[in-house]
């Protein structure tokens, strides 16, 4: 009789990846423990046999890591192909999972990062810090009750997705039309984060130059901003970005520059706060 | 302004909570929990003023605002952040009898918040490090085939890494941060150099957060291209995120189309992608 995993038992595994996939993180096996724990319920419901079950177990012991809202289709996927190897499918082997799992952590991390990270959760974020002037709470509550709905249902429709449609469910993340895919989502997230930034950084300058009236006759701020609004925010943005895409510096690295960079720019006078009791 | 140990104890269990590898999980614990925003609320909320937590949050948030952790690698940690930085940042423009709703309000929290968070990334080391054991019994029990002990692994012993590396510098930090507070505003005051840069840092620190996230779009120089304009509708126009979003899920379908049309005529596009591809 042909095998088939119940809804039990696939609802238990999403929830075992959507509660664990990070919980049991080190910098040697990442998300490992959490898959493992998200391929349990299924390997307990396929294999009756004791040493099956160890040989689908051990399969999901090898290092995985990867962006997880978007990385839940990868766990659907394996559910699929889990369910074809204990029906005696021949094509699926240890080195099939593997090798699709290692091939997608990667492409999917990239998209996940620029898509989840980069642009649904400033643009979340950006609304709600909207709505928490002067304090109010509203911003805080709207950012929690809509991203979750969007996390949790998002990571159950991809996860289901890659269970019914195996491969096919990311075909169209390789090739061509993957490629394009990726450049318009590098788009979309760059320009999101250029409104991000415009909106809530600004690195001004408090330099000017006086006359013996005491009148300013040179405002290097107003100056700047004549010749690009926000020349000096995004300045700055592009040179840390440049220390660590060109210059290979760690972000704690570039923190503590910019610590110099201000404190050399308070004590001549470019930096100023404004600060009074 | 005080904080008592009940409340150092309620934020330490939101700090558990909450990292990266908090046991929140990334949706409901790093996602929601541990962004300052949210944050800021709960903070407001455990120490009984929610106006001042929320204002320290967003101050805190737009540094944070675009945290990645590519490959896992933490530049900040954010259970510190939240759950540190926020009532430390609450407790200080307290006794500095500042509005928080003022800039130098919003630049005291940013930068205190910015320093504990680098700090805390010592305590996203400390958790990883000790959850290695976890893993170790769990290869065992895998080896033994004594698969429930795997939920133990995975969602249960890292609490005892988040007692060590969350719970218990949570609250060590807020109970002995009242002074240290106090003693700051005796030895640095806001008008010296120590100060002033303290806030410019703040203003500057935003920055790091966009450029980490740029680092992972930018691949050419042109790839600047689309982050500038956005900059430029936002600055310049005027528009807000929600517009903005929209004009930007215009130019995605440009690109998609023209990058296929490209793929659909081969000839034309092998000279095209050599042009374009360069390395800066």
């Amino acid at each position: 009789m042909e095998k088939k995993l119940s809804k039990k038992a696939l609802s238990k595994s999403f929830h075992n990846w959507y509660w664990g996939h990070l919980t049991c993180f080190s910098q040697e096996h990442m998300q490992t423990f959490g898959y493992l724990h998200a391929m349990l319920p299924l390997c307990e419901e396929l294999y009756d046999n004791e040493d099956d079950k160890a040989k689908a177990m051990n399969t999901y012991t090898a290092f995985f890591n990867t962006e997880p809202q978007l990385g839940s289709v990868i766990v659907g996927m394996t559910a699929g192909l889990e369910e074809s190897r204990a029906n005696g499918d021949e094509s699926v082997d240890d080195e099939t999972i593997n090798g699709l799992r290692a091939g997608l952590m990667g492409p999917i991390a990239g998209i996940g990062d620029s898509l989840v990270v980069g642009t649904v959760i400033p643009i979340l974020l950006g609304i709600a810090m909207g709505m928490s002037g002067g304090g109010s709470p509203v911003g805080a509550i709207f950012y929690i009750i809509v991203w979750n709905l969007f996390a949790y249902f998002g990571m159950r429709y991809l996860y289901n997705t890659g269970y019914k449609l195996g491969g096919q469910a990311v075909s169209f993340l390789v090739g061509a039309q993957g490629e394009a895919i990726r450049d318009a989502v590098s788009t979309l997230g760059g320009f999101v984060i250029g409104a991000v930034s415009a909106t809530w950084v600004s690195v001004t300058t408090a330099f000017k130059l006086v006359n013996d009236a005491g009148e300013t006759y040179l405002s290097l701020q107003s100056k700047l901003d004549e010749v690009f609004p926000g020349l000096l925010t995004a300045a700055v943005i592009i040179l840390c970005w440049w220390l660590m895409a060109k210059k290979k510096r760690s972000p704690i690295q570039v923190m503590l520059i910019l610590v110099v960079v201000a404190l050399v720019g308070c004590f001549v006078g470019f930096f100023d706060p404004g600060l009074t009791y | 302004m005080s904080i008592n140990i009940v409340q150092a104890l309620i934020l330490g269990l939101f700090a558990s909570l909450s990292s990266m590898p908090g046991m929140g999980s990334s949706s409901v614990g790093n996602y929601t929990l541990g962004r300052p925003l949210v944050g800021g609320l709960v903070c407001g909320i455990v120490l009984g003023d929610i106006k001042t937590g929320i204002l320290v949050g967003v101050a805190m948030q737009i540094v944070y605002i675009a945290l990645v952790t590519p490959g896992g690698t933490v530049s900040a940690d954010v259970r510190a952040v939240s759950y540190i930085g926020i009532p430390l940042a609450m407790l200080a423009i307290k006794t500095q009898g500042l509005d928080a709703a003022s800039s130098q309000g919003m630049a005291l929290a940013t930068s205190f918040g910015a320093m504990v968070g680098t700090v805390g990334t010592v305590l996203f080391y400390g958790t990883a490090t000790i959850n290695l054991v976890w893993q170790h019994i769990g290869w065992k029990a895998i080896e033994k085939r004594d698969y429930k002990k795997i939920f133990l692994v995975d969602r249960i012993f890292p609490w005892i890494s988040h007692i060590a590396c969350s719970m218990i510098p949570t609250v060590v930090m807020c109970m002995l941060g009242a002074p240290v507070v106090e003693m700051i505003k005796t030895y640095l005051p806001m008008d010296g150099l120590a100060m002033k840069t303290l806030f410019t840092v703040g203003s500057l620190l935003p920055c790091v957060g966009i450029a980490i996230l740029l680092k992972q779009i930018v691949r050419n120089v042109t790839d600047f291209i689309p982050y500038l304009t956005g900059f430029v509708f936002a600055r310049s126009i005027g528009i807000n995120l929600v517009s903005a979003t929209v004009v930007a899920g215009m130019f995605a379908i440009l690109v998609y189309r023209l990058k296929l049309l490209q793929v659909s005529r081969p000839a034309v596009a092998a000279g095209d992608a050599y042009d374009e591809e360069e390395d800066i």
